[in-house]
């Protein structure tokens, strides 16, 4: 475990960008706080969970997939240098490692780890939450974590590729607090928590009525951001533009909010309505990824509650299903 | 990586958000968690606004139509070629036969410089845009009764009332932001009243949903005074302190019994008693409109009624209250601050009083400035058909498919001497066109845009324009140039606002490095001004309120044997206008891929129509090819169709008949036969 004092976080990440593309929580001219580039805003590490998809990195709203001159596919270059993101709470790592073996499974989505492949990513955690809040440590799901402790950053190298960044700042002088720490994390409420995971029980036993979706589906504005914001959520869209010359394939992020996300050629929607389509989203991520992949697929990060205009995101609409059914 | 704060181009709502930027290229956009209109959220038509940027069909290059076929050009021999033919039309017919359509998606910087070059380089008033399409009757009921056309409250406000009645707005679909501000305040107790006959989503939440006839507005409005005013509930202290004529609304509103405007309405007079007493029972009460109310032959009248029910029930100038015309466009608000207008230049002054032209040819040095007030753009149509206009220089809009009755739209601009079009894409109208100028989207250039509640903020050049394409400040300003006039020389935008500041008084406090981040309400008049979030607070902008009484008209065309439906028009959620940018948006254009026409079960079975059938509709202008589309959103006898799709036209349909007041065309109701095509 390594030491980084507030006074030399400015040098350690200029030293970094000599080798790394880098993506750090900075804080942009209107307050809003993102993952983006230092040239953005000042540095802003401590206030949490950005409110943008953190996963963004790796797979931004709307990339090029390949282009095609004259009928020969050009495939996208390597990155010039690979990405150093850091800003990923352990909520937002979790998440990352389900995307991560999502587009990993199977086939294996090349775009993704076009980015992913070489990153490297580090997790906040520690007293650096909204109004200095404890966020707990990752422990893990990352090549390096840095963990607030109220003076100074500790970093917790994770993998080679951490130990050989956090190899240039001297060792933490006791490492033991790390320990005291974890125990006070293991104190913390965590109401979302149980909501959540009594949300997927009611769920899972199919105790939750049509006529609740219709009452959530009046709400929905069809905005797509839950999905946009999310950082689990990985459907995207395709779409070819082309010129005399040229076809350019790009995908952007989709949502299954949209009523042409499930339309048929005929016509016909099995999803088509938005009571249907905000079951689906709800039940895909605390019933289908429960079986398809061991765990819910809500990390309770909190993004899609943020960004609803409307007030339905996952764990509003969670804690009305549980008041009501269970 | 680059983020760039910049202003939805969308809306009228005036949402923030970054767009952002990789190698040069947009990738995406981040909501700004800090504005206080979006707090963090976008509608999807946000969330979507960087992907038609680098779309293929963005014009690049200057065209001239050459032998009939348009042909890349230099900018030079465009920009001049410009000139001399406006010259040339205008000394062969006169200095007003030519007309200069601005833009409500353009900045306000532009808007304000297409109307210096019409009226101090080309010497007319012939300048106006499509707010004569959307709020010229707001512009007019408003300033008639309360002195000032704009909303009178913030967005912020539906946040803090009581009672809100929804009269023909749609709003969680056309001013998404807003909608959902309303959606929260009915969960948090605020009571709603819709008035729409379409089955709009708000409708699911309202206490009551009046569902009357088309063009009955007049009727229903007069009907709820009468039972506020027979039944006491009247603001008594308000009416007496803040206003005049109230004998006279009194007394216009005396025999509207709530039977007589059931009868009229269609509506039960129950309901409208009810409506009355919610209302008017409120200790906030707000009302919020938009086209269903203002695209009428008497769209002045409806405004002159809702105006006149808040002045009523005393519902002006606090917070949680007032009249708020929701704006279409993204800066169709600052078209018309900024004078976009044939009888106003910039902060509504009259071009009729002779020390403002003195004031505004002084400022931009020319000797005398065009005293008679010039053509609406509505009437300029039908001036063109009868030879009087022979030249249109038009700058970012599309009246191929936004103008009512396309058939005669088609025939007026074809047959122009000169038709000259600058916009982002090659639109309908641009095709038409004899020279067609190349311009940068509201991503590539700076400038600012004033929203629905009169927030100007900035915006921002996220990315370059494509290949040689520019930005319509730049254009104008080089054509000036052209013509021999040296008054526009700017260093940038900033400087432009900083002579609309000079010469505009509600504007006289706004300057670029006072806009961070999130802009300011005008009236702004000063440097240490604020900003205004709430209108006519002690008194009125024009003093006392006026009630100005308004009689029910039937719309111009009411269904008969030949044409048996209502026809009303208006726009989805996911395209925007005519499409030029949300049918270039992938996941936009896949919600709505084609034309439509909601018609309801009834009627279609009585029709032996079902759901997805090829259909013909049909009006005494046009016939267009749609796909029907079977619902209860609207009531047996009426359907309903978007206007955004070129193949399906609705305004090859709709009627070209104006209010006399404000020539806002009768959009939304016409006569059409419906059929199903073999």
């Amino acid at each position: 475990m390594r030491v980084l004092t507030s006074d030399r976080l400015d040098r350690f990440f200029a030293s970094l960008a000599q080798s790394w593309e880098l993506r750090l929580p900075v804080l942009l001219p209107d307050g809003t706080r993102v993952i983006g580039s230092p040239d953005d805003g000042q540095l802003a590490l401590h206030g949490g969970a950005v409110p943008g998809k953190p996963t963004a990195a790796f797979f931004p709203q709307q990339g090029t997939v390949f282009t095609a001159d004259d009928g020969v596919l050009q495939e996208l270059p390597p990155p010039s240098r690979p990405l150093f993101v850091l800003g990923f709470t352990p909520r937002d790592l979790a998440c990352l490692r389900f995307i991560d073996r999502f587009f990993a499974d199977g086939w294996r989505d090349d775009v993704y780890f076009r980015l992913r492949q070489n990153a490297v990513v580090a997790g906040l955690s520690g007293y650096c939450g909204p109004g200095g809040a404890l966020i707990p440590p990752a422990g893990g799901n990352c090549d390096l974590e840095f963990f607030w402790d109220r003076n100074c950053w500790l970093v917790i190298p994770n993998s080679e590729a951490g130990e050989a960044i956090a190899a240039e700042l001297p060792d933490a002088a006791t490492p033991e607090a790390m320990e005291l720490f974890r125990q006070a994390s293991a104190q913390l409420p965590d109401e979302n928590e149980l909501l959540i995971r009594r949300a997927s029980e009611l769920l899972r036993s199919d105790r939750v009525p049509d006529s609740f979706w219709e009452e959530i589906g009046d709400r929905c504005i069809a905005c797509t951001g839950c999905n946009l914001a999310c950082p689990t959520c990985t459907c995207f869209g395709v779409q070819d533009w082309r010129t005399a010359k040229q076809v350019e394939r790009s995908r952007m992020w989709d949502s299954c909010q949209l009523d042409g996300f499930m339309r048929e050629a005929s016509g016909h929607n099995p999803l088509g309505s938005e009571a249907l389509r905000t079951r689906r989203r709800i039940h895909h991520k605390l019933a289908a990824d429960p079986e398809k992949w061991g765990e819910i697929s809500c990390f309770i990060c909190g993004r899609c509650d943020a960004v609803c205009p409307t007030g339905i995101g996952i764990i509003a609409v969670a804690r009305e299903l549980v008041a009501r059914f269970g | 990586m680059k983020r760039t704060l910049t202003v939805c181009p969308y809306c009228g709502t005036g949402c923030t958000f970054y767009l952002v930027s990789e190698g040069g290229r947009l990738v995406g956009v981040e909501p700004s968690t800090t504005h206080p209109v979006s707090r963090g959220g976008l509608c999807v038509k946000g969330w979507n606004a960087f992907a038609f940027v680098h779309h293929p069909d963005r014009l690049t290059t200057p065209l001239l139509r050459r032998d009939g076929v348009l042909l890349p050009a230099s900018w030079d021999e465009a920009l001049d070629l410009v000139v001399q033919r406006l010259r040339a039309v205008q000394k062969k017919h006169g200095a007003d036969a030519v007309m200069f359509a601005s833009s409500a998606k353009a900045t306000n910087e532009e808007n304000y410089l297409l109307m210096k070059l019409a009226r101090a380089v080309f010497g007319t008033n012939n300048i106006d845009h499509c707010a004569r399409l959307c709020h010229s009757s707001t512009v007019t009921g408003l300033a008639e009764t309360f002195g000032s056309g704009a909303m009178t409250n913030s967005i912020s406000c539906f946040d803090q009332a009581d009672v809100i009645l929804v009269i023909g707005s749609n709003t969680t679909e056309q001013h998404p932001l807003i909608g959902s501000r309303i959606l929260n305040a009915v969960r948090n107790g605020t009571r709603l009243i819709v008035a729409d006959n379409r089955r709009i989503r708000l409708s699911r939440q309202a206490e009551l949903h009046l569902r009357h006839r088309n063009g009955s507005d007049v009727a229903l409005l007069n009907g709820i005074m009468h039972v506020i005013i027979a039944e006491g509930l009247e603001d008594r202290e308000f009416i007496a302190s803040r206003t005049e004529n109230y004998a006279a609304l009194a007394e216009s509103v005396a025999d509207w019994t709530p039977e007589r405007s059931a009868a009229a309405t269609g509506l039960e007079a129950g309901v409208i008693v009810a409506a009355a007493r919610l209302f008017a029972g409120a200790e906030r009460g707000m009302v919020a409109y938009s086209m269903g109310i203002t695209q009428h032959s008497h769209g002045v009248d409806n405004i002159r009624c809702i105006a006149a029910l808040a002045m009523l029930t005393g519902n002006v100038g606090r917070p949680g209250t007032g009249v708020n015309p929701l704006r279409g466009q993204n800066n169709v608000q600052g078209g018309c601050d900024m004078g976009a207008l044939p009888d106003l230049y910039s902060g509504y002054q009259k071009v009729s009083d002779p020390r403002l032209r003195e004031k505004f040819a002084r400022v931009w040095g020319v000797a005398a400035l065009p005293e008679t007030p010039g053509l609406p753009l509505t009437r300029a149509m039908d001036a063109a058909s009868a030879g009087l206009l022979q030249g249109m220089f038009i700058m970012g809009e599309n009246p191929m498919l936004s103008d009512p009755d396309q058939g005669h739209a088609r025939t007026v601009l074809e047959n122009l001497e000169l038709l000259v079009v600058q916009d982002i894409f090659l639109t309908e109208t641009a095709a038409l066109a004899d020279i067609v100028l190349p311009a940068a989207c509201y991503a590539e250039k700076e400038g600012t845009f004033t929203n629905t509640e009169r927030r100007v903020q900035r915006v921002r050049t996220a990315v370059e324009p494509p290949g040689e394409a520019r930005a319509d400040w730049e254009i104008i300003c080089d054509l000036a140039e052209r013509a021999g006039y040296r008054g526009m020389r700017y260093t940038g935008p900033a400087e432009v606002m900083d002579e609309i500041a000079g010469l505009t008084p509600i504007y006289g406090g706004i300057r670029y490095d006072r806009l961070n981040p999130h802009g300011l309400q005008w009236p702004c008049p000063d440097r240490s001004h604020p900003g205004t979030p709430i209108l006519h607070i002690e008194s009125f902008t024009r003093g006392l309120g006026r009630f100005s009484p308004a009689l029910h008209r039937l719309p111009a065309e009411i269904p008969d044997d030949q044409y048996p439906m209502v026809l009303t028009t208006g726009r989805t959620y996911f395209h925007w206008h005519t499409g030029t940018m949300t049918r270039r948006t992938h996941l936009l254009d896949r919600e709505e891929p084609r034309s439509f026409i909601e018609l309801h079960p009834d009627d279609a079975a009585r029709l032996g129509i079902s759901h997805r059938d090829r259909l013909l509709v049909s009006s005494r202008r046009g016939e267009v090819r749609t796909e029907a589309r079977v619902t209860t959103m609207v009531i047996p006898g009426v359907v309903f169709m978007p206007f955004h799709f070129a193949e399906g036209a609705a305004n090859a349909l709709t009627n070209n008949v104006l209010d006399p007041e404000s020539s806002i065309p009768e959009f939304k109701v016409c006569a059409v036969r419906v059929e199903k095509l073999p």
